[in-house]
């Protein structure tokens, strides 16, 4: 993009010479539409493909951490590392470690685990709970409650059920609900900004549903 | 002019209040509206920035989040900013994620790119202001919100700006026209009304007028006063310079008036003096006149005394018994005494009148001796003394011929008869330095030294003569004033018993002068045959008479009426007439002396032919010829030949006319000349000679010079500018006394002049025979 433009720059300084100010001005404009639909137009087929349900998700993963407050106690017992950590089957694969490689998030670097036990997600900072794990939810939920560990899953009804935030489909595109009550009572602070743009927030405790 | 110049003061003062004011103002409100403009704008981008930034964290979660509608939701409370046109949010990567639009119809523009290290940036274009700015969310960039925003209320607010920097502008000039207003009063008015009051003084020179002062204290008030004093001081000297200038002209008035004063008397005194000068020559005329009068009445009747006297001495008619002959030679005497004792008289008068004129000339000195002794000789001779002359050879002097001859002759007179009998007498002439010195000396008993200064004296005689002289004692003193008058001084050396020497000096004159020879011509003329009238009225005579003159050729005529002889005389004008005298009705005086009296016929040649011896009467009447009968017939051709054909060539008898007034001097001339052979025809006035002359013409004039009605000069002049009358001998005989110039025109004009105050008769006798016998060799 910005070869590109030094490019047409250039062309529309050797215009300059021949033309009236005001009237390059409109040229020069001009030559900068005409660069931006050469740039759609030749740096959209380049770039990579629409990114994978899994790559927005991990974005997200990193992305929650940026707008969640843990409390200073808790933050301190989770160790020098922001750990994020996956439950269950991995459905992120290598995604995961490419998106947030050499992150920090809090302060601190982030790692990323793989756990295949609830009871190793207490020192996790956000745990993102596989759906292989849909019928050890509950369990899950109450082993790590009041650690101070953000639950993500794409389980549906994850967030009705005591998780924190929960991705879901919208179309294309992937949105997720907050659970504020599970949020409070795992002691996080949850930035309005992220409240504002959740699909759907839940104040109660539990649903009746 | 003035007044637009005035104008045009407190028109500039206005103008310059306004300009200066508006410029003022103007720049006010330029850098006041472009301060605003300024910080307008940057509190615009400044609102703008913050906007952005608020649009950019609160939207941060929406890119991270991939919301586009939360953005768009945060984008759509710009609609509470209605300057806000659009506005965008980008992806990082470029993409626009969520825009506003307040216009529906709208773009958003593609997103210019960010350069880098910068999060900001904006720029003004077509009256919009564009601001771009990267959202950075926990030190990483977000995403770029792009917001656009209208400056439409720059614009208004620079109309409202314009609208309002218009009215204060107004108000402005509308200040500094009243402010202009109060300068004008101020300023401009004393100004104007200085102009007004200068235009005033310059243009009616009314320098009373002053200019009203200002209150106002400065250098206008200065220039005023400074004006009124000026003009104050030009008052006052104007002032001053009038009455100068009236007190000059009234001093010139004055000084006119005097002057014409002045002027009216010195007229008046000239025109007395005039009138004195009238005066004077008026006296000076009568005196003049007085002198002439005198000169010519008193000498004309002792002219005829003398001459009749001498007539009478010669015993021509008739011897004289011894006492006859004594009383006659005394009344001779006694009238030449008078005559020079009058000649003296005048002389003398004229000379103390300064009336004496000198007819200056250069004379030969040997000539002028030559005639004054010879003239003297006579006296010398009688008492036996012996006279000599003695002069260097050539010698001539400057004087007047007449004076000069007068004053040796006085000289040589007084020595002559002072001398005794025996004695010598001596004239001298000699040059000494460039004068001639002249000495008269004698022998005789000289003079005495007590005597010799008052001997020049007028009336003085010489005591020590004792015996009875004759003169009139005032020849020396005539004498010593001619001297004085040709420029010399009469002196006299002389002692007791060693004789007298008179001497004086006269200029030498450079040149020798010949004298003017008596020009007397033979006048020819061609016997032609003639007319001749006899009067006779016997017709035996007359017969006779006829024949004598026919035969030898005359033509005859006869008149034997004597009543018509003038009648006939007139018509024919014959060359001659014969002439009876008893005759009857008319004898033959009657019409001699009528044919002589009318002027057609004075001039005709009358022979009397008569029985009558009566030639002195015929010739006192008139006649030219007088024959007594028996006449025989060469007498008679004679007699008519002389008269006719050749009449000067007649030696018999020669014809010479005397023009002369006085009836006694007339008488006398002809008598003399007629004594002495010579034809003689005497006219009373210039008239008849004049006739006289016309009808034949003489051989000789012997004329006067006052005469009644034509004046010799009259005559003399007509006949010298007449080519028949050229050359005709004229004697003048005179006793008028002639001016210089009068004398030097006779001298060129007549051929001798006499002077009857001096000795005449045997001068002009012996000129007259000179004259005839030049003019007739032949017949000697």
């Amino acid at each position: 993009m910005y070869r590109a433009n030094q490019t047409f720059g250039r062309r529309a300084k050797i215009q300059r010479h021949v033309c009236p100010a005001s009237r390059c001005r409109v040229l020069q404009f001009l030559t900068l539409i005409i660069a931006w639909v050469l740039f759609m137009a030749t740096d959209l087929p380049a770039q990579q493909p629409k990114p994978g349900e899994y790559q927005v998700k991990a974005a997200y993963l990193y992305n929650f951490g940026r707008f969640v407050k843990w409390p200073a106690g808790v933050a301190a017992g989770k160790g020098d590392s922001f750990a994020v950590c996956v439950l269950g089957q991995d459905p992120f694969g290598m995604i995961l470690d490419s998106t947030l490689a050499g992150e920090a998030l809090d302060g601190k670097p982030v790692v990323i685990r793989r756990i295949a036990r609830s009871q190793d997600a207490a020192d996790c900072r956000i745990l993102f709970v596989s759906s292989t794990e849909e019928h050890h939810l509950k369990e899950i939920l109450a082993a790590i409650d009041q650690a101070g560990v953000l639950t993500v899953s794409d389980i549906p009804g994850f967030s009705r059920r005591g998780g924190i935030i929960q991705f879901i489909a919208e179309g294309d595109r992937v949105r997720f609900e907050i659970n504020l009550a599970s949020a409070e009572s795992a002691r996080l602070v949850l930035s309005s900004e992220l409240l504002k743009v959740a699909a759907a927030v839940r104040r109660s405790p539990q649903s009746g549903d | 002019m003035l007044k637009a110049q005035a104008h045009s003061i407190s028109r500039k003062l206005t103008w310059m209040n306004m300009l200066v004011s508006s410029a003022a103002l103007l720049l006010a409100c330029a850098a006041f509206i472009a301060y605003d403009m300024v910080t307008f704008r940057e509190t615009k981008v400044l609102n703008l920035s913050t906007q952005a930034q608020i649009i950019g964290s609160n939207t941060v979660s929406a890119l991270l989040f991939g919301d586009p509608q939360s953005a768009e939701n945060t984008l759509s409370a710009l609609k509470a900013a209605p300057n806000i046109l659009s506005a965008g949010i980008y992806t990082p990567d470029g993409r626009l994620f969520a825009s506003y639009l307040r216009d529906p119809a709208g773009q958003i523009p593609a997103l210019p790119s960010m350069p880098s290290g910068q999060t900001e940036i904006h720029w003004l274009k077509n009256k919009e202001i564009v601001l771009v700015r990267s959202i950075v969310f926990q030190g990483k960039p977000t995403g770029t919100v792009y917001i656009r925003s209208d400056v439409e209320e720059l614009h208004r607010r620079l109309k409202r700006y314009a609208g309002i920097a218009a009215m204060v502008l107004s108000a402005c000039l509308m200040a500094a026209l009243l402010i202009s207003s109060v300068f004008r009063k101020a300023l401009a008015d004393p100004i104007v009304r200085l102009a007004e009051v200068a235009r005033v003084v310059s243009r009616d020179k009314n320098y009373s007028v002053r200019a009203t002062p200002t209150r106002s204290p400065g250098e206008l008030a200065i220039l005023i006063d400074a004006f009124n004093e000026m003009l104050a001081q030009i008052q006052q000297s104007e002032r001053a310079l009038r009455m100068a200038h009236d007190e000059l002209e009234q001093r010139v008035r004055e000084r006119t008036a005097e002057l014409e004063a002045a002027k009216k008397e010195v007229e008046e005194f000239s025109h007395s003096i005039l009138l004195a000068k009238e005066e004077v020559e008026r006296g000076s005329k009568f005196k003049d006149q007085f002198l002439s009068t005198m000169s010519h009445e008193l000498r004309t009747p002792l002219n005829a005394v003398l001459g009749f006297s001498d007539l009478l001495a010669d015993e021509r008619y008739g011897p004289l018994n011894e006492r006859q002959q004594r009383y006659v030679s005394h009344i001779h005497t006694g009238g030449k005494h008078l005559l020079s004792l009058i000649s003296d008289i005048l002389d003398l008068s004229k000379i103390e009148a300064g009336r004496m004129e000198l007819a200056i000339e250069s004379l030969r000195v040997e000539t002028v001796f030559g005639e004054v002794l010879s003239a003297m000789q006579p006296l010398a001779d009688k008492k036996s003394q012996e006279m000599t002359k003695s002069v260097e050879a050539g010698l001539s002097v400057r004087a007047d011929s007449t004076r000069f001859k007068q004053v040796l002759m006085n000289l040589l007179g007084n020595a002559i008869k002072f001398t005794p009998s025996g004695g010598r007498i001596g004239v001298a002439a000699r040059l000494v330095e460039d004068r001639v010195r002249v000495d008269v000396r004698d022998n005789g008993p000289g003079i005495p030294p007590e005597e010799q200064k008052r001997i020049f004296e007028a009336f003085y005689r010489l005591r020590e003569s004792g015996k009875k002289t004759e003169g009139t004692g005032l020849g020396l003193a005539i004498t010593h004033r001619l001297v004085e008058l040709h420029g010399g001084e009469l002196s006299l050396d002389s002692e007791i018993g060693q004789g007298s020497c008179f001497h004086f000096c006269l200029p030498v004159a450079a040149g020798r002068r010949e004298p003017p020879s008596a020009k007397i011509e033979l006048c020819q003329r061609s016997a032609v045959p003639a007319r001749i009238l006899v009067i006779e009225d016997d017709r035996a005579a007359a017969q006779l008479i006829q024949s004598q003159l026919t035969s030898a050729g005359y033509e005859a005529i006869l008149c034997d009426r004597p009543q018509d002889a003038l009648e006939m005389a007139t018509e024919f004008r014959p060359s001659a007439i014969t002439l009876d005298i008893v005759m009857k009705p008319k004898n033959g005086w009657e019409i001699l002396t009528q044919l002589k009296r009318d002027p057609r016929t004075a001039q005709i040649p009358i022979i009397v032919v008569s029985i009558v011896d009566h030639p002195s009467m015929g010739a006192l009447l008139g006649a030219d010829e007088y024959l007594v009968k028996p006449v025989d017939r060469a007498t008679l051709l004679a007699a008519i030949e002389r008269r006719v054909n050749s009449r000067p060539a007649s030696a018999s008898a020669r014809p010479i006319l005397i023009v002369e007034d006085d009836t006694p001097a007339r008488e006398f001339i002809a008598e003399m000349l007629t004594a002495r052979g010579y034809a003689v025809t005497a006219v009373a006035d210039g008239a008849q000679a004049r006739a006289q002359v016309a009808s034949s013409l003489p051989d000789l004039v012997i004329l006067d010079l006052v005469l009644p009605e034509v004046s010799g000069f009259e005559l003399l002049g007509e006949w010298r500018a007449s080519p028949r009358t050229a050359d005709l001998p004229v004697f003048i005989l005179t006793s008028m006394d002639l001016t210089k110039e009068e004398q030097s025109y006779l001298r060129a004009h007549a051929e001798s002049l006499f002077r009857k105050q001096e000795p005449w008769q045997e001068e002009l006798l012996k000129q007259l025979e000179r004259a005839v016998l030049l003019a007739t060799p032949e017949k000697v």
